[in-house]
């Protein structure tokens, strides 16, 4: 493969290379500025770089988050640990799993590739889709922001259980797929039955410390590069839409009690922000949207939006996909009007 | 393209990213793009995005007795799974391309936070009434003359009793808005406020009544000084300031407010 291009690379010290590329970065990143002015690129174009590097650049520490953590689960616990604690069967595997973000707190962008690396590990269909689903929501960190932002209160209870409901009921739902293999794109990311190898671990000689941080930062890296993509044409899909979409009309379309659900469904989709933060975000909000509309998007938004849709795709076979947007649509849709059918008094 | 190539690339861009993020941070240009909270987290992502960057470019010493991609991983046998699957993807172009446009775009697009070409996507949320009923307080005790924008419209909001602001001299920085609704001698002074990042940032705005309004282009960075009125816009009830004082300024450190 190419045996004599890299014999000659190896001659060359790479450590001096990447010096040199770095300083030279950090040359063309000081000067371009004063090449090119922003009447040459447009202001349109202006306000959608904003916007898109604002989404990118609070996105990148979580999605770091995620995949390291995946790496994490790579290089420190083995497939006996998961699989002796997970439950195989459906409701106690979606319990589970729908619970299992208290213990990794992933937003919407770092938990598709945990998941991805859980199925690896051996977990089941119902507990992975459930921990999908869920783990956006039930973690410690969204937990507190939410609680920051609307306190200890009923919208909180509503969110929190809301989502463990949904991510509980699909991830039943999905316990008619037997194996991670019908839904993933990749055979490779199925997890090989402990039975073919029965009892011992293979014969792998134990590593130290030093290069389980190694193989971990290893799998973050190139995890990143696979996921970071699908961040970066979500980013830039919310951004252009953002741009060409005044929100005005968006949120003039309804404020009734049936279309202020659905404006806020594909304003969670729209916006993509990260579950960690959509509590304060849709704080500007509550003034002028109905309670139902306000919960139905705290608990669809971190399930489904572009940048997750996409990311789905990247992992999941397309049916797949195709469920895993319409039942939580379908649900929060429901219980969005439900709530507004209580609170409000009938439709 | 080589697995050991690959590493370099992925190494370079990781460093790169690091490295953008960084003068972001040291420039204070990164409020431009998210709310001063989440700046920590950007530290920790340089160092992070630093620490994995090194690593993968340790990779490629590391595997420097292999040949290519063919890794039997003698010392690492997972890295075999992720040799092939890097090898696998590495020819495909896309993969590298996509992660390169926000350096590209960061680079390209001269770097500027939003401004008032925003507001025909955005709108202005002059009433901002559910910024008064979160968990933010409103701070009544607050000299007059030290409240900003956002400030000034979580009284309004507020329940309390008008008459207690009504009349006091407000003193706002914020940008030059001429919003279409507003007669002559009338411009909306404004500011951005973001709660995360540039995607959910939504205009606030306090009408401005100054003879020589229309002199002032948009997107000029200005000080308002004098008293506090209400008015009425579409229904909405609306701080007013009869200009005594309008100023140029240069644009704040700041741009932005973060509720």
């Amino acid at each position: 493969m190419m045996a004599s291009s890299t014999q000659s690379r190896s001659r060359i010290r790479p450590w001096v290379i990447v010096i040199l590329s770095c300083i030279l970065f950090l040359i063309v990143l000081s000067q371009m500025p004063s090449v090119i002015s922003l009447s040459q690129v447009g202001k349109k174009m202006g306000v959608f770089a904003t916007v898109f590097l604002g989404i990118f650049i609070e996105a990148v520490p979580f999605l770091l988050l995620g995949t390291i953590s995946s790496g994490f689960v790579e290089a420190f616990l083995n497939q006996s640990q998961i699989t002796r604690v997970i439950p195989r069967k459906a409701v106690g595997g979606a319990l589970t799993g729908s619970m299992m973000g208290l213990a990794f707190p992933v937003c919407e962008c770092g938990v598709v590739p945990l998941t991805r690396r859980l199925f690896s590990k051996g977990l089941t269909v119902s507990a992975g889709i459930a921990f999908l689903l869920a783990a956006p929501v039930i973690n410690p960190i969204v937990i507190f922001s939410t609680a920051a932002a609307f306190g200890w209160g009923w919208m909180l209870v509503g969110r929190v259980g809301l989502t463990l409901v949904m991510a509980v009921v699909i991830g039943i739902i999905f316990s008619v797929v037997k194996s991670p293999s019908a839904i993933l794109l990749s055979p490779k990311w199925v997890y090989k039955d402990p039975l073919e190898n029965p009892m011992t671990p293979p014969a792998v000689p134990r590593k130290s410390f030093m290069e389980k941080f190694h193989q971990m930062a290893v799998i973050a890296g190139d995890e990143f590069f696979e996921m970071g993509r699908f961040l970066v044409l979500g980013a830039a899909i919310a951004a252009g839409m953002q741009t060409l979409i005044p929100q005005r009309v968006m949120l003039q379309l309804g404020h009734g009690p049936i279309t202020s659900v659905l404006v806020m469904l594909a304003l969670a989709v729209i916006l993509s922000i990260c579950s960690t933060v959509d509590a304060f975000v849709v704080l500007g909000f509550v003034g002028t949207f109905s309670p139902g509309a306000i919960l139905a998007f705290l608990i669809f938004g971190p399930m489904v939006d572009i940048k997750t849709t996409i990311m789905y795709f990247s992992v999941f076979k397309k049916r797949t996909v195709l469920y895993l947007i319409l039942l939580p649509l379908l649900m929060s849709l429901l219980a969005g009007l439900a709530i507004n059918a209580f609170a409000l008094g009938g439709i | 393209m080589t697995l050991r190539l690959y590493r370099l690339f992925q190494g370079l861009v990781l460093l790169f990213l690091g490295i953008f993020l960084l003068v972001k941070i040291v420039s204070g240009k990164l409020i431009w793009y998210i709310n001063q909270r989440f700046v920590p987290l950007t530290v920790l992502a340089v160092i992070a995005l630093a620490v994995i960057g090194v690593t993968l470019l340790d990779e490629i010493r590391r595997t420097a007795g292999n040949q290519g991609p063919h890794l039997e991983g003698q010392d690492h046998p997972q890295d075999e799974e992720e040799a092939r699957d890097g090898h696998e993807h590495a020819p495909s172009r896309w993969r590298l391309v996509l992660i390169l446009i926000p350096l590209a775009i960061g680079i390209l697009v001269p770097a500027q936070p939003l401004t008032a070409d925003a507001m025909n996507s955005k709108g202005v949320n002059a009433s901002a009434p559910a910024l008064a009923s979160g968990s933010s307080v409103v701070k009544f005790d607050q000299a007059a003359d030290e409240r900003n924008i956002l400030d000034w419209l979580r009284l309004f909001g507020s329940k309390d009793d008008p008459g207690t602001y009504l009349g006091q001299d407000a003193n706002v920085i914020g940008f030059v808005y001429h919003d279409p609704r507003l007669k002559d001698g009338q411009f909306l002074v404004s500011r951005f406020a973001l709660v995360c990042c540039a995607a959910d940032a939504f205009a606030v705005g306090m009408v401005v009544e100054w003879p020589q309004s229309a002199a002032l282009p948009n997107d000029q960075w200005v000080k308002v000084k004098g008293p506090v009125e209400a008015i009425n816009l579409e229904d909405q009830k609306l701080p007013l300031i009869q200009a005594k004082l309008v100023e140029p300024v240069k644009i704040p450190d700041q741009p932005y407010l973060f509720p």
